[in-house]
């Protein structure tokens, strides 16, 4: 039957740009710092010039994420309420301590990691692991407890946070590892066969995440209505260009096609392909938190 | 739900609600409520083409759920549930974080404009507390409205509950809402805007 609407309120938006950069500079965050651990917390030698810059990086991210949280609540001078009046039910009490507890592990790993000192390193590096993937796999918790919205209320949320996480982690490591060898070494020379390898890693956990998107968005289309309305919003509705055509075909598919095909393989394309995931991986972020709300409820 | 304790509900009688919106009106009038949010309003929707047309009115409050999902993800504990079932916002508390927005299924819940924390329908627990009805059940000129503690045999609303067939809006999502509607319609209450598809 026809049903049309003649009155009815506007509602605000609880989530918005903020939280979609804090998801995305903490995402950046605990892949810099996986990737950081390969040479310095399982001993892959090959990563060792990875060590430095993912720990560096890593920090610097994690030191600006919380600014966004500051800006987005309304009373950011009660922001110490979180560290009294504990919830141990909601996950973003559990990213108040995350959030305290990770950027220090890191500072304490990169300082050992600069005095050479192999052992506590390794310590650190592999104490930091458990924290990074927290870290981020929290933010997916905050997103999968927010019950009445379809695209958020999946458990494949966290796992779909880190996964996107580590893909642009791998990105951005590669890009900040061609600007470090290029303008800041003493060589100046590209390390090509490590940009080569770590673009191999990014090509299979990009094929990865594709699957976790596309599992996520099959399940939902055959899923309750709200569901379905949810995979047809980012399918065909307003949210199409941005999760088709950004998210997915240039920052996943044209990517790996560029990082595999061995015709298109060179330091050029890397660049373009590299730019691509990391642009792709914001947008990732935007449509889940924006896309998730768009629907209004009532 | 424990027996032999309070626990206050609401029972909207769509048949008898003529869609006047005197208690929205009266709920920003009581509650203080700023220009462009809402603590509880009535979504029209119009079924049908003429001749063949009826409007329906939906008035929302909110549901001060059993077991409320805003309660659980607060993060400093700002949203309360109280012993008798009321669930509200200590303002003192509240850092504006918008959680409970985010995860409400009925989008009862609104940052205010002028003091950046979040408010929301706690059927005016001052009246209660006082004695009194809440002011959009005094306010309704058609008398639609019933509020009161569901567990006492002898009130109003335990026998209408008991009396009527009631539902609830989205039971699905395990909320166990204490709002309760007589007539109420699943297309009005699913009725989007037409513009979001």
């Amino acid at each position: 039957m026809d049903s049309q609407i003649l009155y009815n309120i506007t509602h605000q938006e609880a989530f918005g740009l903020f939280i979609a950069v804090y998801f995305y500079l903490t995402g950046l965050s605990a892949g810099s710092f996986i990737l950081s651990t390969l040479a310095y917390g399982f001993g892959m030698e090959k990563y060792k010039s990875l060590g430095r810059v993912g720990v560096i990086l890593a920090t610097l991210l994690l030191v600006i994420a919380p600014l966004f949280l500051l800006l987005h609540i309304g009373v950011p001078h009660r922001a110490w309420h979180l560290f009294v009046y504990l919830n141990f039910e909601s996950p973003i009490t559990w990213g108040s301590f995350l959030l305290i507890l990770y950027p220090i592990n890191c500072i304490v790993y990169g300082y050992f990691m600069f005095k050479e000192q192999k052992k506590l390193t390794r310590l650190f590096g592999l104490i930091g692991i458990p924290l990074a993937i927290s870290v981020h796999g929290y933010t997916g918790f905050i997103l999968a407890f927010g019950k009445a919205r379809a695209l958020w209320n999946t458990a494949l949320m966290p796992i779909l946070f880190l996964v996107s996480a580590i893909v642009s982690g791998i990105a951005l490591m590669i890009l900040v590892c061609i600007v470090k060898d290029r303008f800041f070494s003493k060589q100046k020379k590209i390390d090509y066969p490590l940009l080569e390898s770590l673009g191999k890693m990014l090509s299979w956990v990009i094929v990865f995440d594709l699957f976790l998107v596309g599992s996520d968005i099959l399940v939902l289309l055959i899923s309750h209505s709200d569901a379905q309305a949810a995979a047809h919003l980012l399918l065909s509705g307003k949210f199409f260009p941005l999760f088709l055509i950004v998210e997915n075909l240039l920052g996943k598919i044209l990517p790996f096609i560029l990082l595999t095909v061995p015709r298109f393989r060179n330091l050029a394309t890397m660049i373009i392909a590299s730019s691509l995931v990391v642009i792709g991986i914001f947008f990732m972020r935007y449509v889940v938190v924006i896309g998730g709300e768009f629907i209004p409820l009532l | 739900m424990k027996a032999n304790k309070k626990r206050y509900a609401m029972l909207i009688d769509l048949r008898k609600c003529i869609g006047c919106n005197t208690c929205a009106v009266v709920c920003k009038s009581e509650n203080n409520v700023p220009l462009g949010v809402w603590r509880s309003w009535v979504k029209r929707v119009e079924k049908g083409t003429y001749p063949n047309a009826k409007e329906y009115f939906l008035p929302i409050v909110c549901n001060n759920c059993e077991k409320p999902i805003c309660v659980t993800v607060c993060p400093v504990k700002a949203s309360i549930q109280r012993e008798d079932g009321i669930v509200y916002v200590d303002p003192h508390r509240c850092i504006g974080c918008r959680y409970c927005m985010a995860s409400c299924p009925y989008g009862v819940r609104h940052i205010n404009p002028v003091t950046k924390i979040v408010e929301k329908c706690f059927w005016c627990h001052h009246r209660v507390d006082a004695g009194l009805e809440p002011a959009c059940v005094l306010a309704c000129p058609t008398g639609a409205i019933l509020f009161g503690d569901r567990n006492d045999p002898e009130s109003k609303i335990a026998k209408a509950l008991a009396e009527n067939a009631v539902q609830v809006i989205k039971a699905e999502m395990g909320t166990a809402p204490q709002t309760f509607y007589i007539g109420l319609d699943q297309e009005a209450v699913d009725a989007k805007e037409a513009d979001t598809d």
